[in-house]
């Protein structure tokens, strides 16, 4: 397992994070959390909207929260297990542009876009539970969350992920749960078929409508992900160490309130932090740093013994080029390599840090992790795969090609030992000419077209689909009118 | 059991890559009076055909292939004896096939050395890292309708066209008809060398032996 950062530093990030939350504070900016907090024993100041937060709190509330995370997916073989010693992996998120399958040129993203995405993202094995990869824009912003829920469900059977973009969407969305786990009450006991989250607007601060989240999941105690947003040298220090320190302050904050409005609430513990080019002035996270924060941050969280939630994989580059490849690559390698439970945005499928889906792109993500989790794997060691026996029979200058019992061994382990390539090339050169010289985009658009050929995901029960689609329409038809 | 059921067992024997199985499968065969004519193309050979074709789909390994190409030739060696004695007139020619010099690579010649097997030719292999005079003096001495050879590396494939030209200075080009094959090689260099033939795989290697002889 790679270590980013010794025993002795964590601990010393950790100390310095419990003296900011004590001696800065972070703002909340919801009146009933300000109060919440006081109750609890945090100290309040309304004028500012900030909490300064006690060690004791903060140790109160690390000891409600569950060491492993359980997901539950419509299909239940596709339920996950957070922090189970795996490490599980996730697409992209939000692309509100497309370049386009056919032209290939840039334009707004689509509903059908993110459909052809949802139903990738179900056929790709890798990708372990779904985000929307797009955020449409042919849809009003005002109710797009739920067309966006909707269109996960009608097209993955895998954990849907989304983002409430209101107090008014979170509800709806947990109603559109209810429907499909069959009511309520039901939901109360499967509120794991969703997730939800909290992230800063670093420094130090969390917005109105995250906050009324976090209260609102107090009925729910669905798993929440908290991970800080800071920008190195922007809104957070310029030091990797420094940035660390302020991340962990902002998402103990938030884990705090979590526990106290629903004690108990499973925590997967991240970072979508980075850093911003100092020349530009825009983020990156196809940067070296944004690996090495995601690493090290895998470190705090076990620390706290909880599951971690990273963001590592995203591109920046504006097309799928060999930038792309390696800016994603070594993140998620990083990360992987590190031990991270949870790995979003590393299947991934967008161009330019977020904005601009590629359909090419997610088939070189795909590949891209299967070869990360052939590495992760490792090298296996027991007396069948040390192989004397085979050694013995094959002998010198034998071939485990020709001998039956090493033919046999081979193929016994073939698959487990060897990574097989999906869209690679490793032709000889002759018959690789012969087959039109195909470049990796190339055969990624083959794949894709093989995909959104003959991939059907797993159908919603008829009935649940009806009702779905009349409260999403219900929905549209109030929230437009108004 | 009905013979079409032992047929379907012989080729799911092979296709499975299963030597052990093909050879008790082939003689409860013959034990049953099956005739080895049909066991060998209605099971062994179609079960071969399979692994080849899936082969080169990319749907299988080189291990299933050898495999495959093993039980084929298990089978095979319990039908020959017998068949010589039924059916003599069936060989579709003779081979002599084998890997150029400074070349070690068996595995692509050995696959089509057992394809053509499988197919009916007669085939005799010389081996890796074989000098053209040495092809040469087997040419002369065993008079063979075709003549493979396989080369795996850009480096060794100047060795190809060497033997060809060894032959000609010889006086006997005409007698043979020249295949060569490997991964480096191309249609194009075939023709450049002044080959008959050119097989980019095993499964075309067969094809192209039939065709260079007017069998297809």
């Amino acid at each position: 397992m790679l270590e980013i950062l010794s025993r002795d530093n964590i601990y010393k990030i950790h100390t310095a994070s419990l003296q900011i939350l004590e001696q800065v504070g972070v703002v909340f900016k919801h009146k009933d959390a300000l109060k919440i907090f006081e109750d609890a024993g945090a100290n309040a100041d309304y004028r500012r909207e900030l909490v300064k937060i006690p060690e004791h709190l903060v140790k109160w509330a690390l000891n409600k929260v569950p060491s492993q995370v359980t997901l539950l997916a419509r299909n239940p073989k596709y339920n996950l297990k957070l922090g189970d010693g795996r490490v599980h992996y996730t697409n992209g998120y939000g692309a509100d542009h497309v370049l386009d399958f056919e032209s290939g040129q840039r334009r707004d993203s689509t509903l059908k876009d993110l459909e052809n995405f949802t139903r990738m993202a179900d056929y790709f094995d890798n990708v372990e539970y779904v985000y929307p990869s797009i955020f449409p824009k042919d849809v009003p912003k005002t109710v797009v969350d739920r067309y966006v829920y909707l269109t996960l469900l009608k097209n993955a059977s895998k954990h849907c992920a989304n983002s409430f973009l209101s107090l008014d969407g979170f509800k709806d969305i947990v109603r559109m749960a209810e429907i499909l786990v069959g009511g309520e009450e039901e939901f109360i006991k499967k509120s794991a078929i969703l997730d939800t989250g909290a992230s800063t607007a670093p420094p130090l601060k969390y917005p109105e409508h995250t906050t009324a989240c976090i209260l609102e999941n107090g009925k729910y105690k669905m798993p929440a992900t908290i991970c800080s947003a800071a920008l190195a040298g922007a809104s957070g220090p310029v030091t990797i160490s420094g940035t660390l320190v302020q991340m962990n302050a902002e998402n103990l904050a938030a884990l705090v309130l979590y526990q106290i409005v629903g004690p108990g609430t499973p925590i997967i513990y991240g970072t979508i932090a980075s850093n911003m080019d100092l020349k530009t002035g825009i983020p990156t996270y196809g940067s070296p740093e944004c690996g090495l924060i995601n690493a090290a941050f895998v470190q705090i969280a076990h620390y706290y013994n909880m599951p971690f939630y990273g963001t590592a994989g995203i591109i920046d580059s504006k097309v799928p080029d060999e930038q792309a490849a390696f800016e994603s690559s070594e993140n998620v390698l990083l990360t992987a390599l590190a031990g991270g439970d949870f790995i979003h945005d590393a299947v991934y499928s967008i161009l330019e840090t977020g904005l601009t889906a590629c359909y090419e792109q997610f088939a070189i993500g795909y590949e891209i992790v299967n070869r990360i989790k052939r590495i992760v794997k490792g090298v296996g060691v027991t007396d069948d795969t040390i192989a004397l026996d085979i050694i013995r029979d094959v002998g010198v200058e034998g071939s485990y090609l020709k001998q039956r019992s090493a033919l046999r061994h081979t193929r016994k382990y073939l698959l487990d030992e060897l990574w097989q390539p999906a869209i690679s090339d490793r032709l000889p050169r002759s018959i690789w000419e012969n087959r039109g010289s195909k470049t990796i985009m190339q055969m990624a658009r083959e794949k894709v077209k093989e995909i959104l050929e003959t991939h059907k995901p797993e159908p919603l029960d008829k009935d649940v689909e009806a009702r779905l689609e009349a409260f999403v329409r219900e929905v549209a038809k109030k929230e437009l009118s108004e | 059991m009905s013979s079409d059921d032992i047929f379907e067992r012989l080729r799911r024997a092979v296709a499975e890559g299963d030597p052990e199985k093909t050879e008790k499968l082939t003689k409860e065969a013959l034990e049953k009076g099956v005739s080895p004519l049909e066991a060998l193309e209605k099971g062994l050979i179609k079960g071969v055909r399979e692994v080849g074709e899936r082969f080169g789909k990319g749907e299988l390994f080189i291990t299933d292939l050898i495999l495959g190409g093993e039980a084929m030739k298990a089978g095979a060696d319990i039908l020959k004896p017998v068949m010589k004695a039924e059916d003599k007139g069936r060989k579709l020619g003779k081979v002599l096939i084998g890997t150029v010099k400074g070349d070690i690579h068996s595995i692509g010649k050995n696959i089509v050395a057992t394809m053509l097997e499988s197919e009916g030719f007669e085939v005799h292999d010389l081996g890796e890292d074989i000098p053209e005079e040495a092809f040469v003096e087997k040419v002369k001495e065993l008079k063979p309708d075709v003549l493979g050879l396989s080369s795996l590396m850009t480096m060794t494939m100047p060795a190809q066209k060497d033997v060809i030209e060894m032959l000609a200075k010889e006086k006997i080009r005409d007698k043979v008809k020249v295949l060569i094959g490997g991964a480096p090689t191309t249609r194009e260099w075939a023709d450049e060398i002044g080959a008959d033939g050119w097989a980019g795989d095993a499964v075309s290697a067969t094809k192209e032996s039939r065709k260079v002889l007017g069998k297809s």
